[in-house]
């Protein structure tokens, strides 16, 4: 028996096909994931099946949804399927929730409008407090926590009564505890013999998942099977580097022969708004050590590191080696779009930055190429460059200054895998061969234990109301 | 609005000055000659656009009634821009007690229409063309201050400022590099929709009667004066009317569709 | 994020900055006409043909005007905190009876003009957002931008040429009849119309293009249902907000339109005024104007907080 059946789904803009034909067929209580980087057609395939390719690309191929037949170049029927047959969760839920509905009244209408329920009401309760979510039924959509947030838009989008679930991308940006949440979300649906299409480029999500997977790259799906055994045992190169760079993998990291001191910090408190965000620290930093810094978001990580750079006034006293210069403490940002001016083109900045601190033209250059930057990049505004290079070319503009400290952001949390781990690769490698100190912000523990010498956590705040 | 309504706009706006600043030099008669006999004629050597009911040349009329309109426009919206600009980043940058008593004094004058100011302004200054230039000024100047202090401040706690400071650059540089080519495209749409205002304000108040005095010819006088002899010359009446659109609809096309 | 009471002291402070603008305003108007500052003073505060040496003599002592400008200023401020607003130089009669009475004619006007606005401008912008680029939305963006190019009195000029003077349908001018306040009414509301079209269909289009939007569809409601419990209610809160900020070329327009249709309402009252140099009429119609634009902002505020919650705590 199956749920849906697609066949030969291709995408085309009109000139080039983004997505080779390509079929899949979902059943009742199991899972299909589709597994990929960002511009690999995975989310478009999920859009052609769903009716809503963005103006001006064309799908073709044959769809089934529940002994239904559809036209995939036809969407304004797929329609139809949307609440009633399909349930799509929002991407990032926060954002999909009306800010002016109450929590309840979200899913209730639903229950009303789509599914025709009787007591909508009643079946709106029993919703919720499945859920966890008894008593948030009155609260507005921004009084609710991101997690909670992710089970109500979880419970709107069902609450039509669809048997199958289409997620794309549920675990963009969250936390690893938080990842954990939509799993269990993902898998209730599964239990109740529902069907499951998950796009994502999550290993983990992936793995807990089950069920099958289809590799997608470059429009092409390259390798489909049994989770577990396309997860264990890749057979196409590119699925062996997809996994490979996996942080949990990564070899583990050559201790470093701390140096002079550097940096010192005694009885540091940050604080944001008038709360203190972190307790008292006392951190030691030397020259060529590198020092993680875990937390769940809005711990207080950045600040702490900001506050080291002297960014931010503190609680506690901070040492920075006296004999350096100001810009010998330099940083990386967790988005590096917004950390390059909008309208200026990235080599004028680099010049701006050459001629400010009468550096040496010559050493932008060889530098360029050990980051395996093309020197073409200069010519472009941020925008227009990948995150991957953009990233680089932060990198790039702190080393001109020949820091003796840096500091990193969640520097790779808006890269694909790969990319995240080439990144690291190459940082890491400079770190060292620069004898660089480097205090690295990310929430991923496994990412953390491959590249510091050693880490701090810091613990969970309650959210601020 | 496309790029070519745009470019619409610009020729029409330059096509107007052209008009106003080379007209006077083929005109002999000048813009207040009267010849009574003339009265409401049709075009002749001396006066190619006609004469109004006073017998004095509508082509020299119109020509100053553009130059005065466009040069009290041009003035009060330039000085508007510079202090509302200047404003603007003193409160997004320091912030604190700056920032809010600018915004008080913003917000204070933002309750008053620009004509009240110009017309309270006519009863302290000499001039109606000061009291144009300082009323239009005194309420336009918050445009610019609300639009730079927002656009800064959006700008100011991003990372790309936090960058720039990290590696050393001073205000000077994350004014002119990053600053200033953000707000610079908005800006050039709030000064095409200023001076399209200015210039709507005093025609409004020539045509109540209360704006620059006669016989300086003036669009929105000239448009009352000839009214009451429409139908014996339309031409005439439409000339202003016609100048003072043309005039519009080149800064709204310049401005685009945003606001 | 502002509280209940934060969006009160702010408009009260507004209210208090409006006052002193005003106040500064007319008392250089005052200092700038000729003659004698107490015979002026007495004179706008009692009307001319009520003022007398006498009366300027107290108006001397009780300002302490030979103390200096500064103390005179505050004279005149504090008279204004007491609402004195003093008598109106040309009739003699306090200004605020005279405002109160032009006042109800100006109201009326701005109501139906408000009304005709709202008839025509947030549905035809709703429209138009809704199918941002179609055929609908580019006919607004060009009608939009020829009605700017269109100053209210030219506007006013061709609606009187076309519809009172060639086709008779309507009387040009005047007030009592029904039938008189069409004209200035629509020249008013087609400015304020095309204006909030505009943000109508900005905001719709926006909405529109939000996540939650297309959430609200892939829930499985009808575009009907989406628009209905997604769409209006998430465009009022800024589209009010909007309009509370259009309340100044309102009332600009009101001083213009007024004149033109001899509408006997404050407008009209604002420019013979400033004809006859009558300060004392002058700032008491400023300070309605200015404060009523801070009362009906602070009006919509608080209905703007009712709809959007968001970062109003009681």
């Amino acid at each position: 028996m199956t749920l849906l059946k697609a066949r030969d789904i291709s995408v085309t803009d009109g000139r080039d096909r983004l997505v080779q034909p390509l079929s899949l067929t979902l059943r009742p209580g199991r899972a299909l994931t589709i597994l990929g980087e960002s511009g690999s057609g995975k989310s478009l395939l999920a859009q052609a099946i769903l009716g809503t390719l963005p103006k001006g690309l064309h799908a073709s191929g044959e769809l089934h949804v529940d002994d239904v037949a559809l036209d995939p170049a036809r969407p304004r029927g797929n329609r139809a399927l949307w609440g009633r047959l399909i349930a799509v969760l929002p991407q990032e839920p926060w954002l999909a929730l009306d800010p002016l509905m109450r929590a309840g009244r979200q899913v209730e209408e639903t229950h009303r409008m789509v599914a025709g329920s009787a007591d909508a009401r009643a079946a709106t309760a029993r919703d919720l407090s499945e859920l966890g979510l008894s008593g948030a039924g009155a609260r507005w959509p921004w009084q609710l926590s991101g997690g909670m947030a992710q089970r109500l838009a979880f419970a709107a989008a069902r609450a039509g009564g669809a048997p199958i679930t289409v997620a794309d991308e549920p675990t963009k940006g969250l936390d690893a505890d938080r990842r954990d949440d939509v799993l269990a979300l993902l898998q209730r649906g599964l239990r109740d013999g529902g069907g499951l299409l998950t796009i994502t480029h999550d290993l983990d999500l992936a793995r807990g998942l089950g069920g099958d997977i289809i590799v997608i790259r470059d429009g092409c799906a390259i390798e489909q099977g049994e989770a577990a055994k396309v997860l264990a045992d890749p057979s196409h190169p590119y699925t062996r580097r997809l996994i490979e760079a996996d942080p949990a993998r990564w070899p583990p990291r050559k201790p470093s022969v701390p140096g002079a001191a550097l940096l010192r910090a005694r009885d540091l408190v940050v604080s944001r708004g008038g709360r203190a965000l972190t307790g008292p620290q006392d951190i030691d930093l030397h020259r060529g050590e590198v020092m993680g810094i875990q937390g769940p978001s809005g711990c207080g990580k950045s600040s702490l590191g900001n506050a080291l750079l002297g960014l931010l006034p503190v609680a506690g006293s901070v040492w920075r080696d006296p004999s350096l210069p100001k810009v010998a403490f330099q940083k990386l940002w967790q988005d590096p779009v917004a950390a390059f001016p909008r309208r200026l083109r990235l080599g004028q900045g680099i010049d701006d930055l050459v001629a400010l601190h009468r550096l040496d033209a010559s050493e932008v250059a060889p530098l360029m190429a050990r980051l395996a930057l093309r020197s073409e990049l200069l010519d472009r505004l941020p925008a227009e460059v990948s995150g991957g290079e953009l990233q680089r070319l932060a990198l790039l503009r702190a080393l001109l200054l020949k820091p003796a400290f840096l500091f990193a952001d969640e520097p790779t949390s808006r890269l694909d895998p790969v990319t995240q781990a080439e990144t690291f690769d190459l940082l890491t490698g400079i770190a060292r061969e620069r004898d660089m100190a480097m205090m690295i912000v990310s929430h991923d523990a496994s990412l953390l234990r491959a590249s510091c010498d050693r880490v701090l956590r810091l613990p969970d705040q309650p959210p601020a109301r | 609005m496309s790029l070519r309504s745009d470019r619409i706009g610009w020729a029409l706006l330059l096509a107007v000055i052209g008009f106003a600043l080379l007209a006077p030099a083929f005109d002999q008669t000048g813009p207040l000659k009267q010849s009574l006999l003339k009265a409401l004629a049709g075009p002749d050597a001396a006066a190619p656009f006609g004469y109004d009911h006073l017998g004095r040349s509508l082509f020299s009329r119109l020509a100053h009634a553009l130059r005065l309109s466009l040069t009290i426009a041009f003035a009060a919206t330039a000085t508007a821009a510079v202090v509302g600009i200047g404003l603007g980043v003193l409160a997004a940058w320091r912030g604190g007690w700056i920032d809010r008593a600018l915004g008080l004094v913003a917000d204070s004058v933002l309750a008053l229409p620009a004509l009240l100011m110009v017309l309270m302004m006519g009863v302290i200054l000499p001039g109606m063309g000061a009291a144009f230039w300082a009323g239009i000024a005194a309420v336009q100047w918050i445009e610019f201050f609300r639009l730079t202090r927002r656009a800064c401040r959006a700008v100011m706690d991003g990372p790309a400022v936090e960058a720039a400071r990290i590696q050393g650059f001073g205000p000077a540089w994350i004014f002119r590099r990053i600053l200033w080519p953000e707000i610079g495209p908005v800006l050039r749409t709030a000064m095409a929709f200023g001076v399209a205002g200015a210039i709507a304000a005093i025609a409004a108040l020539g045509f109540v009667s209360v704006g620059v005095p006669a016989p300086t010819p003036e669009l929105g006088q000239m448009m009352v004066e000839l009214l009451p002899s429409w139908r014996e010359a339309p031409v005439a009446v439409a000339q202003p009317v016609a100048a003072c659109f043309v005039l519009l609809l080149s800064l709204n096309l310049i401005a685009g569709g945003r606001a | 994020m502002r509280g209940l009471t934060g969006i009160l002291a702010f408009r009260l402070a507004q209210a208090a900055g409006v006052a002193l603008v005003v106040g500064v305003m007319s008392f250089l108007m005052i200092q700038a006409m000729p003659g004698d500052a107490a015979y002026r003073i007495a004179a706008a505060r009692y009307g001319y043909d009520m003022v007398s040496s006498q009366a300027a003599d107290a108006v001397r002592a009780e300002l302490n005007l030979d103390a200096g400008a500064l103390a005179q200023f505050g004279g005149w401020i504090a008279d204004l905190l007491r609402f004195d607003l003093g008598r109106s130089v040309v009739s003699g009669e306090p200004v605020a009876h005279e405002i109160a009475h032009q006042l109800g004619a100006t109201l009326h006007l701005s109501v139906v003009a408000l009304l005709i606005a709202l008839l025509i401008g947030p549905p035809l912008g709703v429209l138009a957002g809704l199918r941002a680029g179609g055929l609908l939305d580019r006919v607004l963006l060009v009608a939009a931008a020829g009605l700017r190019a269109m100053p209210q009195f030219l506007l006013g000029l061709v609606l009187i040429v076309a519809l009172a003077v060639e086709a008779g349908l309507l009387p040009s001018a005047g007030h009592g009849r029904a039938a008189h306040v069409v004209l200035p009414a629509l020249t008013l509301a087609l400015g304020l119309a095309a204006g909030s079209a505009r943000i109508a269909r900005d905001l719709m289009a926006g909405i529109a293009a939000s996540q939650h939007y297309a959430f609200a569809r892939m829930k499985g409601l009808s575009d009907g249902q989406v628009l209905r419990h997604h769409g209006l209610r998430n465009i009022a809160a800024p589209l009010l907000t909007y309009l509370g900020l259009q309340f100044v070329f309102l009332a600009e327009g009101v001083v213009v339109v007024e004149t033109i249709f001899g509408w006997p309402g404050i407008g009209h009252a604002l420019i013979h005024a400033v004809f006859h140099r009558d300060v004392p009429m002058v700032q008491g119609t400023a300070l309605v104007m200015g404060l009523g634009f801070v009362v009906l902002n602070a009006l919509i505020d608080l209905a703007a907080g009712r709809i959007d919650p968001r970062g109003v705590t009681a």
